[in-house]
């Protein structure tokens, strides 16, 4: 099968940010019913977590608390007895706006929560990431983006702190950063872009979930990896063909 | 012309610094570092600390720059790095990185902007690395920092334009200056960096359309083959410079 598993012997086991909403919460679903026990964090407390959240373990945790990385470590070393196996790092945020618009305070928080967090996020699991995969959720904006200069800003660090950790990294954790296109999670309409015609076209969370684990499960292909419509369309029409190959 | 200088104490802001009095420019400068002595009453001297969040003193450093003419050229050279393998490196001093290169940065440049403090037909220059184009394993933050500036410099490139401001990306390869004898490898050999006042010169003189600026031929060579092959060269970055990095005490 050209989908391989990341297990090697170690179970199926994967900690996931940004698992209550949006892609986190497809990856969330997705990972379960591909049998893994998920791990997974947000910032809204568990009462308002979606009806369609999986069954699985849930840590609130606010990434733009000093004390986030160790905390969400800690709760994994209580969770698995032995190495991790797989971290989605995918919780993210941002706005669609001008400079001119920016805050300080929300630009600052921006950047902690898709950049600083993960780098953070990165040190403190890394002792037990040992022999598996780390993958970081980038986006397409991390090229620059005129609408979202702080979104892509932060996205743009992510990429370069990927690019370097994946080689530092070689041979004992993968590394990978995966650059999803628009995906229709409602984000971008929170982020402040007005809802239009181009929205009927953005991916489906499903089956951007679907090729980011199949991305991340492959030893095969480079460490940074852009991942939309040409992508996801090509590993949908392939995964039919497959007859519903990987589960 | 009036200048802006962020981190002109030493290095490549202290070499545009120089360039920039003896032209007779007016300068302000932001820096950490105390007003050396013996410099012209034509140098405006902000002393502050890019990685304080505390927002008090960002106001300051805002009420400050509003009281100058508005700048024809911003150059943001503060910057630190942290190097060796990412995972014995402290997370306090990966966070002093990203607050110095990538936040600070930023925050001016909002600064800036909501203060209608960058002249008409001028410059605002992002001082970003050679990294950009090879990755930098060794100093996987400092390199994640000036990825993080170089997107936010695409992304404002448009709008800037129109606001009639000409938004463009310095990255240099290795300069002779203390950051980088302070982060190479043990051994390095110095005379092939480049001198930080031909790059500052670079700078001054480039000309507005120019987006991306690699001063001198073997950096141009390293953006070059960053484009055509970005893994591959990420890969030599590793054999040659990580690979050293690592085995030494530090
Ligand atoms: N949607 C797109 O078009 C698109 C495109 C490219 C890349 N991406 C990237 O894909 C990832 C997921 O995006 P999405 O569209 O699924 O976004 P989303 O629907 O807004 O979900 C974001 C997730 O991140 C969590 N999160 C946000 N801020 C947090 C904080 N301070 N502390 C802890 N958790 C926090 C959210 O938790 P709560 O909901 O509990 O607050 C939520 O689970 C992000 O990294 C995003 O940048 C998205």
């Amino acid at each position: 099968m050209w989908i391989r598993g990341v297990m090697t012997g170690s179970g199926k086991i994967c900690l996931l940010t940004g698992a209550s909403h949006g892609l986190g919460l497809a990856l969330a679903q997705e990972l379960v019913a591909r049998g893994y026990q998920v791990l997974g964090t947000g910032r809204r407390p568990h009462a308002e977590l979606p009806a369609d959240f999986p069954d699985c373990a849930y840590l609130p945790v606010d990434l733009t608390q000093a004390d986030a990385a160790p905390r969400i470590a800690a709760w994994c070393a209580r969770q698995v007895a032995g190495p991790l196996p797989l971290a989605i790092l995918n919780a993210g945020a941002g706005r669609y706006r001008p400079l001119s618009d920016e805050t300080a305070a929300e630009m600052a928080e921006v950047l902690q929560i898709n950049f600083d967090a993960n780098v953070q996020l990165a040190q403190a699991l890394h002792p037990k990431l040992q022999g598996g995969t780390l993958g970081l959720i980038g986006s397409v904006a991390h090229k620059g983006a005129a609408g979202m200069p702080v979104y892509a800003a932060s996205k743009g660090a992510l990429d370069g702190f990927g690019r370097a950790l994946a080689e530092e990294w070689r041979g004992t954790v993968r590394v990978r950063v995966l650059h999803p296109g628009p995906v229709a999670t409602g984000m971008s309409e929170r982020a402040g872009r007005p809802r239009d015609m181009i929205d009927s076209l953005f991916l489906s969370p499903r089956a951007v979930a679907m090729t980011l684990l199949d991305r991340l499960n492959s030893t095969r292909g480079p460490d940074r990896q852009v991942v939309s419509f040409a992508q996801v369309g090509g590993h949908m029409l392939w995964r039919k063909l497959a007859g519903g190959a990987g589960r | 012309m009036n200048v802006l200088l962020t981190g002109a104490a030493s290095g490549l802001g202290a070499a545009l610094l120089r360039a920039c009095i003896a032209r007779g420019d007016s300068v302000c400068v932001i820096d950490i570092d105390a007003r050396p002595p013996n410099l012209p009453d034509t140098v405006t001297w902000l002393q502050h600390d890019l990685s304080d969040t505390d927002p008090a003193l960002w106001d300051r450093i805002a009420d400050a720059i509003a009281q100058q003419d508005p700048f024809d050229l911003t150059v943001l050279c503060a910057g630190i790095s942290a190097t060796g393998p990412f995972e014995t490196i402290s997370a306090h001093a990966h966070q002093q990185v990203s607050r110095i290169n990538l936040h600070a940065p930023m925050r001016l440049c909002l600064i800036l902007q909501q203060r209608g403090a960058l002249a008409q037909g001028g410059r605002l220059v992002f001082v970003a690395s050679l990294s950009c184009f090879t990755g930098y394993p060794g100093a996987a933050s400092y390199g994640a920092s000036k990825d993080g500036l170089a997107a936010f410099a695409r992304s404002l490139r448009r709008p800037m334009r129109r606001a009639g401001v000409a938004v463009q990306l310095l990255c240099p390869g290795p300069m002779d200056t203390p950051h980088a004898t302070r982060y190479a490898p043990k051994g390095a050999r110095a005379d092939r960096r480049i001198a930080p006042q031909t790059v500052a010169q670079m700078v001054l003189d480039a000309p507005r359309a120019r987006f991306v600026l690699v001063p001198g031929a073997g950096a141009k060579l390293a953006a070059l083959l960053g484009r055509l092959a970005p893994a591959m060269m990420t890969r030599i970055m590793g054999r040659v410079l990580f690979a050293k990095l690592k085995d030494q005490p530090r």
